[in-house]
């Protein structure tokens, strides 16, 4: 279909040896990851989403200071969907296009709110470290 | 865990790899809502996404095992690179296999053999008590001794007597008379070695004291042959030495003896004899707690094998691998399981070729397992030699830049192999294990050969030998005894093919009784005048028939006898040992001191000199040793004799002497009224049973050192190869840059013969030191024989230099190109 497709074809498995010295850097996306997680969670409350949708609204909705390459959105959702916080399935997009709907599952709801108020009580603590007055 | 994340990885990428291809549709539709071009929509989708396929390896890192999936793709790695090696593979697993499998089959038997203990329960604490004399250290006991050793009871929990077997006694009442092996023992011998019970009982103390009354305890073995294993044997009479004896129980099939046993006898031990003559043994086992220094010995010797294991193993190391642990570790458990076959065959194999006369080994060598422990050793040593060899090269092998490849080489000149360091000691350290190893082997093998060269001090060869059991009440005195002999002699004589005929108490090689002597007159002053000889008891032509040479005085005569003089024929040791000066002729020795009423008698006249003979092994010196006439023993002794060794009879044939055995039986029981006689074995067939065990041991200790010479020699070959072989590719710049191939050559071989000299010039040293502990194992050699030590460096130098010659020359010969592009 594309050019892209060829790239593609190969297999995950050959390229994973010949990159595995970068293994152990960690990427801006790792470090992100609690963060991200939790954006995609917060994302999804509105309501199931596919991943194009899910980048747009994080990229949107954070300012553009998160932006991130789209690609790495992907390992956090298949990583959040095995945690069962979230669920998948196919269906047919806004453009009538195929896509996979990603929705909160309970437990990604419960995980949520959790994060959230973890998130909230060490971003207060930091800040009164870095001596911000709550308000 | 999540075990969703490892599942179905597959089809969880194709699954990615359309949600990612939505996604960038997605954003190509996004694009060109904006008004850009569809291409140029398509290109900006895919910026902004970044390299699916990175998304992808991300997921697909995530749900790997990584370790699991490298160990399959390494193995898959090792099995193609070993196939395009096809022939290094075949040697790499050989090597392991034969260093496993004959390991395992020599270890096993020498266990067996050797070093296991008795298969009796909790042998640690059990002890043969000893004697410690100004000659040493001997087993032996006396009643007094024992009475006073069965007294010790905080240290001791049972105490036992017993011989070892020899006397011989004639089993009659059945088709045929036989001559059985019967050992005399106390009460609490059974108790002492755990003999299992297959029917009835054991002695009880009523028994074993004087007048209990006539007992047996049958073996296993006479049971089943005699008796058809028939548990209605219990409670009948057997006829011994024509007396009536009541089987009273049957041992069970395990129980193995030192000395191999038909049948066992109450003792019935006089607690209050005061006969002080050492003529049997006694072991007892120890109280829970107490320990004895002497058990360090067997400790020792278990270390000695795990010392000989060790350095087997070390030395068998190679060093081959591509990098890679799972290529070792793929061939060292093929070679691993291949040397279990191996070693499950070699056990038969040695077996089949072990002589008679192996002790220990059980019936048909059903007591020799393959040694689980040592079969589980030699695998977790190859295998940990795999992961160690595989490991070491892995690690340092991190490709350092040409640059600094070529500075190493050529700054040191030395240890300028590549990842040097590392390398070089695994070269050193190889060479000078192997080196250990064969110097040993070196050792054994010479030993061995000298074994064959010894003279034994007498002419073996046409000589046939036959025991007769003068027991009983027909032989309470001498003179029964010696008219046996006369008569048999006179009869014998006639026999045609006989060329002589002789009778004594025992037989050269087998080991003489012990006996004290004071050399009479001699003051107690520095020169020896005291002592404990071997002791034989001979009819007046034992030293023509065995030819055993008569150095200096007279032999015996058939005048030698009850009513003549005393006299008393020495061997060259003794004279040497006791007279290092003075004369033996002319001097008279009272023999029997303190040993008690038995062996009373008057002092005899020192008449002859003979050669040696090498009573106690091959590998002893001959021990010194005195001759009487049989004729001339005290009749309480000969009575005591004849309880603990059969009459021998020696006869000198002109041919083949085993065609002389029924005219020979048939002429002796003729001339003895009627007595079987039984152990009919030639000399040279004596003379094998008692070096077989010897020799055995020789064998499995010489094939073991060629086993590990084999290997450390491939090993070396295979270490040093690898290592030029890694050097190609400087090699080849080398010579882009303008080295002559002989240049290159000669410096690969300088380097590698460095390493080879300075783990030759450790191996040596190290050998220095080892080797003593195999001095115990050697015969006729030095632990530190020259031979070995300059042969075997040589040797080794030369498998090196070989090692190192063939890849150099095949480096030097590949177009620089290749070189440059070779791995």
């Amino acid at each position: 279909m594309f050019e892209g497709k060829n790239a593609m074809a190969e297999k995950p498995q050959e390229a994973v040896r010949r990159r595995r010295d970068r293994r152990n850097g960690q990427s801006a996306g790792d470090m992100l990851q609690g963060t991200l997680d939790m954006l995609i969670l917060r994302t999804l409350v509105m309501g199931p989403a596919h991943g194009h949708t899910i980048a747009g609204v994080i990229e949107h909705t954070s300012e553009n200071t998160l932006e991130v390459e789209q690609g790495s959105l992907y390992p956090a959702l298949h990583r959040l969907e095995d945690r069962g916080l979230l669920a998948s399935e196919w269906g047919v997009s806004e453009n009538n296009r195929k896509a996979k709907f990603y929705r909160l599952t309970p437990k990604g709801r419960r995980h949520l709110a959790a994060q959230t108020s973890r998130w909230r009580q060490m971003t207060r603590a930091i800040g009164l470290i870095l001596g911000e007055h709550a308000k | 865990m999540n075990p969703r994340r490892y599942t179905h990885r597959e089809k969880k990428d194709a699954d990615l790899a359309e949600e990612i291809e939505s996604h960038l549709a997605h954003e190509q539709d996004a694009n060109t809502g904006r008004g850009l071009p569809s291409e140029e929509a398509r290109r900006q989708a895919r910026l902004k996404f970044g390299n699916p396929r990175s998304t992808r390896e991300a997921v697909w890192r995530y749900r790997s095992l990584p370790w699991l999936d490298d160990a399959w793709r390494d193995f898959r790695f090792a099995l193609r690179s070993l196939a395009k090696t096809p022939g290094f593979a075949l040697i790499a697993i050989a090597v392991i296999a034969v260093g496993i499998g004959a390991n395992t089959a020599v270890f096993s038997v020498i266990n067996t053999v050797l070093l296991k203990p008795l298969t009796y329960p909790d042998p640690q604490s059990l002890v043969m008590l000893m004697n410690s004399g100004p000659r040493g250290t001997f087993p032996g006991a006396n009643v007094p001794k024992f009475n006073i050793w069965r007294q010790q009871t905080s240290i001791f929990s049972v105490v036992a007597a017993y011989d070892r077997g020899g006397a011989g006694l004639n089993l009659t009442g059945g088709s045929e008379p036989e001559q059985i092996q019967g050992v005399h023992v106390s009460a609490g011998y059974f108790r002492l070695f755990g003999a299992p019970l297959a029917a009835g009982r054991t002695f009880t103390a009523a028994e074993d004291s004087p007048n209990g009354g006539r007992v047996v305890v049958l073996s296993y073995g006479l049971w089943k042959r005699r008796y058809g294993a028939n548990p209605s044997v219990i409670g009948r009479t057997i006829q011994l030495d024509n007396q009536p004896y009541l089987v009273v129980g049957v041992i069970g099939r395990g129980f193995v003896t030192e000395a191999p046993a038909d049948l066992w006898l109450p003792w019935q031990f006089d607690m209050a004899s005061h006969d002080m003559a050492h003529y049997f043994v006694v072991s007892a086992r120890l109280r829970p707690g107490v320990t004895i220094p002497s058990l360090m010995l067997i400790r020792a010797t278990a270390r000695k094998r795990e010392l000989a294991t060790r350095s087997a193993l070390g030395a068998g190391r190679w060093q081959i691998v591509r990098q890679l642990l799972i290529e070792s570790l793929t061939l060292s458990l093929t070679g691993g399981v291949l040397g279990l076959i191996l070693g499950f065959t070699g056990v038969r194999l040695l077996l089949a070729i072990a002589p008679g006369g192996i002790p220990r080994i059980g019936e048909d060598g059903s007591a020799v397992t393959l040694d689980a422990h040592v079969l589980l050793f030699t695998l977790g040593v190859s295998v940990l030699t795999g992961i160690l060899f595989g490991l070491v090269p892995a690690l340092s092998a991190s490709r350092p830049n040409l640059a600094a490849t070529l500075n190493e080489s050529s700054s040191r000149s030395g240890v300028g192999f590549r990842s040097g360091r590392i390398r070089s000691l695994l070269v050193i350290s190889e060479m000078a294990l192997a080196l250990i190893l064969v110097i040993g082997a070196a050792l054994f093998i010479r030993t061995f050969m000298k074994l064959q060269g010894v003279d034994p001090g007498f002419d073996p060869h046409n000589v046939l030998t036959l025991a007769m059991s003068v027991s009983g009440d027909r032989f309470r005195k001498t003179a029964s005894v010696e008219q046996v002999i006369r008569a048999g002699t006179e009869r014998l004589a006639s026999v045609p093919g006989v060329a002589g005929a002789a009778a004594g108490n025992g037989l050269p090689l087998q080991g003489a009784f012990g006996m004290s002597f004071d050399v009479v007159g001699r003051p107690k002053g520095n020169t020896p005048f005291t002592g404990i000889v071997g002791y034989y008891s001979v009819s007046w032509n034992y030293f023509d028939t065995f030819r055993i040479p008569l150095l200096r005085g007279r032999s015996f005569t058939d005048r030698d006898d009850g009513s003549a003089p005393g006299v008393v024929i020495i061997n060259e040791a003794m004279a040497k040992q006791y007279w290092p000066k003075g004369d033996p002729l002319g001097d008279r020795l009272q023999k029997g001191v303190g040993a008690g009423p038995v062996f009373a008698e008057p002092p005899r006249q020192i008449i002859g000199i003979v050669g040696d003979t090498r009573d106690e092994g091959l590998n002893r010196d001959a021990a010194p040793t005195m001759y009487i006439p049989i004729a001339q023993m005290p009749d309480a002794e000969t009575v005591l004799n004849a309880r603990v060794v059969p009459l021998w009879w020696v006869i000198r044939s002109n041919g083949d002497p085993h065609a002389l055995a029924a005219p020979v039986t048939a002429a002796l029981r003729e001339a003895s009224g009627g007595l079987p006689v039984a152990h009919v074995r030639t000399m040279d067939e004596v003379e094998v049973g008692v070096t077989s065990r010897q020799r055995f041991n020789m064998l499995l200790l010489t094939v073991f050192g060629l086993s590990g010479l084999l290997m450390a020699a491939i090993g070396i070959y295979g270490l040093m190869a690898y290592s030029v072989q890694q050097r190609t590719q400087e090699m080849g710049i080398r010579m882009a840059l303008g080295a002559q191939a002989s240049n290159i050559r000669n410096m690969v071989i300088r380097q590698g013969m460095f390493l080879a000299v300075i783990g030759v010039a450790l191996g040596i040293g190290g050998a220095f030191w080892l080797t003593r502990f195999i001095a115990g194992f050697l015969f006729g050699v030095k632990a530190w024989d020259p031979l070995a030590f300059i042969a075997t460096p040589l040797l080794l130098c030369c498998v090196a230099l070989f090692a190192v010659w063939i890849p150099a020359r095949r480096a030097t010969r590949v177009d620089p190109m290749t070189a440059l592009r070779f791995e």
